[in-house]
């Protein structure tokens, strides 16, 4: 198995979740050893990266089921692929960008196309955010609450939900993920300014979470 | 990649600020709000800064979606295995353990 646009040479660290955890006690040993081939390396490693692995996952398709899948198969790509990873950057940060690759490999599988991101996955009208910004008396109030965002997050349309999560949750710059995606840096401006709209308006009437297409339970 | 032009800070009105502000979050640190070339268009647009601040809330919390990552079900590991058990000496890039 290929994935298409795998950077398996190490790139400059993403400032996203991978990037801010130090090494982990242990992790290079049971990466030589899994190199090996060695089953309880394999295990250890999977035990070290399960939780951030799937969280981004879930982050970024907002479906348990369909994280979990990517998630097997995350570790599974890394188990046939980790003979090329030479050590050049943080482990971590080389799992994330492989699985960031492969959500966004199976997401053109299913029919986003991701090259015209504008075009494809734009939401429909009553999707799209609402050009209300004087509602003063409506702001939120400086805080939100990380459960009530990760349910707005999760309900987001696909194009705005990626771009989001990987500009704002992952750290990516405009121009990282114009390449992921094939798109424009400008196409990924107005992408995460329309997402962070959107957010705002689902965060300040939860009402409207529930009532988004697509929504599916984050809480597990 | 070409850096769009933004309008007068000066001048500018609320529906220019509207247009330009994906630009104006991504050209600066991602802080609007305290900005000095803006600040007098925001204490003389309360609506926008309120925007401003919104918006600026929301990219903040965003990183604390990682805060407390969440564990997958034990049948991803499950099934992990399984696969694993299963794949053939012959598959492509084998680095995989015969036995897990």
């Amino acid at each position: 198995m290929d994935v298409q646009g795998l950077q398996m040479t190490q790139t400059t660290p993403v400032p996203g979740v991978f990037k801010r955890n130090p090494p982990i006690a242990g992790e290079a040993e049971a990466i030589e050893a899994a190199k090996n081939g060695d089953a309880e390396a394999f295990s250890k490693l999977y035990a070290l990266h399960k939780r951030r692995v799937y969280t981004l996952c879930l982050r970024m398709l907002g479906n348990v089921s369909e994280a979990e899948d990517m998630t097997q198969e995350a570790f599974l790509h890394l188990f046939r692929k980790i003979g090329s990873f030479r050590g050049e950057s943080a482990f971590s940060t080389w799992l994330h960008r492989l699985t960031v690759n492969l959500v966004l490999m199976h997401l053109r599988k299913k029919g986003l196309n991701l090259v015209s991101l504008e075009e494809t996955i734009n939401p429909s009208e009553e999707d799209a955010p609402k050009r209300d910004f004087g509602s003063r008396d409506l702001q939120l109030t400086g805080s939100v609450d990380r459960v009530a965002l990760e349910r707005a997050v999760a309900s987001l349309p696909p194009g705005y939900r990626m771009v989001f999560v990987l500009h704002d949750v992952e750290g990516f710059e405009h121009n990282e993920i114009a390449t992921m995606l094939a798109c424009s840096t400008g196409n990924s401006k107005s992408q995460l300014h329309k997402a962070r709209l959107k957010l705002r308006e689902l965060l300040r009437q939860p009402d409207l979470i529930a009532q988004q297409d697509g929504f599916k339970e984050v809480t597990v | 990649m070409t850096e769009t032009k933004l309008p007068d800070f000066e001048t500018m009105t609320p529906a220019d600020f509207e247009q330009y502000l994906p630009e104006i979050f991504a050209n600066g640190d991602g802080r609007v709000s305290t900005d000095p070339r803006l600040q007098t268009f925001l204490k003389n647009n309360p609506d926008c800064a309120a925007l401003v601040r919104d918006l600026e809330t929301i990219a903040d919390q965003a990183r604390s979606l990682f805060d407390e990552p969440i564990d997958p079900s034990d049948a991803v590991w499950t099934g992990i295995q399984d696969k694993l058990k299963h794949a053939s000496p012959d598959d492509e890039d084998l680095a995989i353990p015969q036995t897990v």
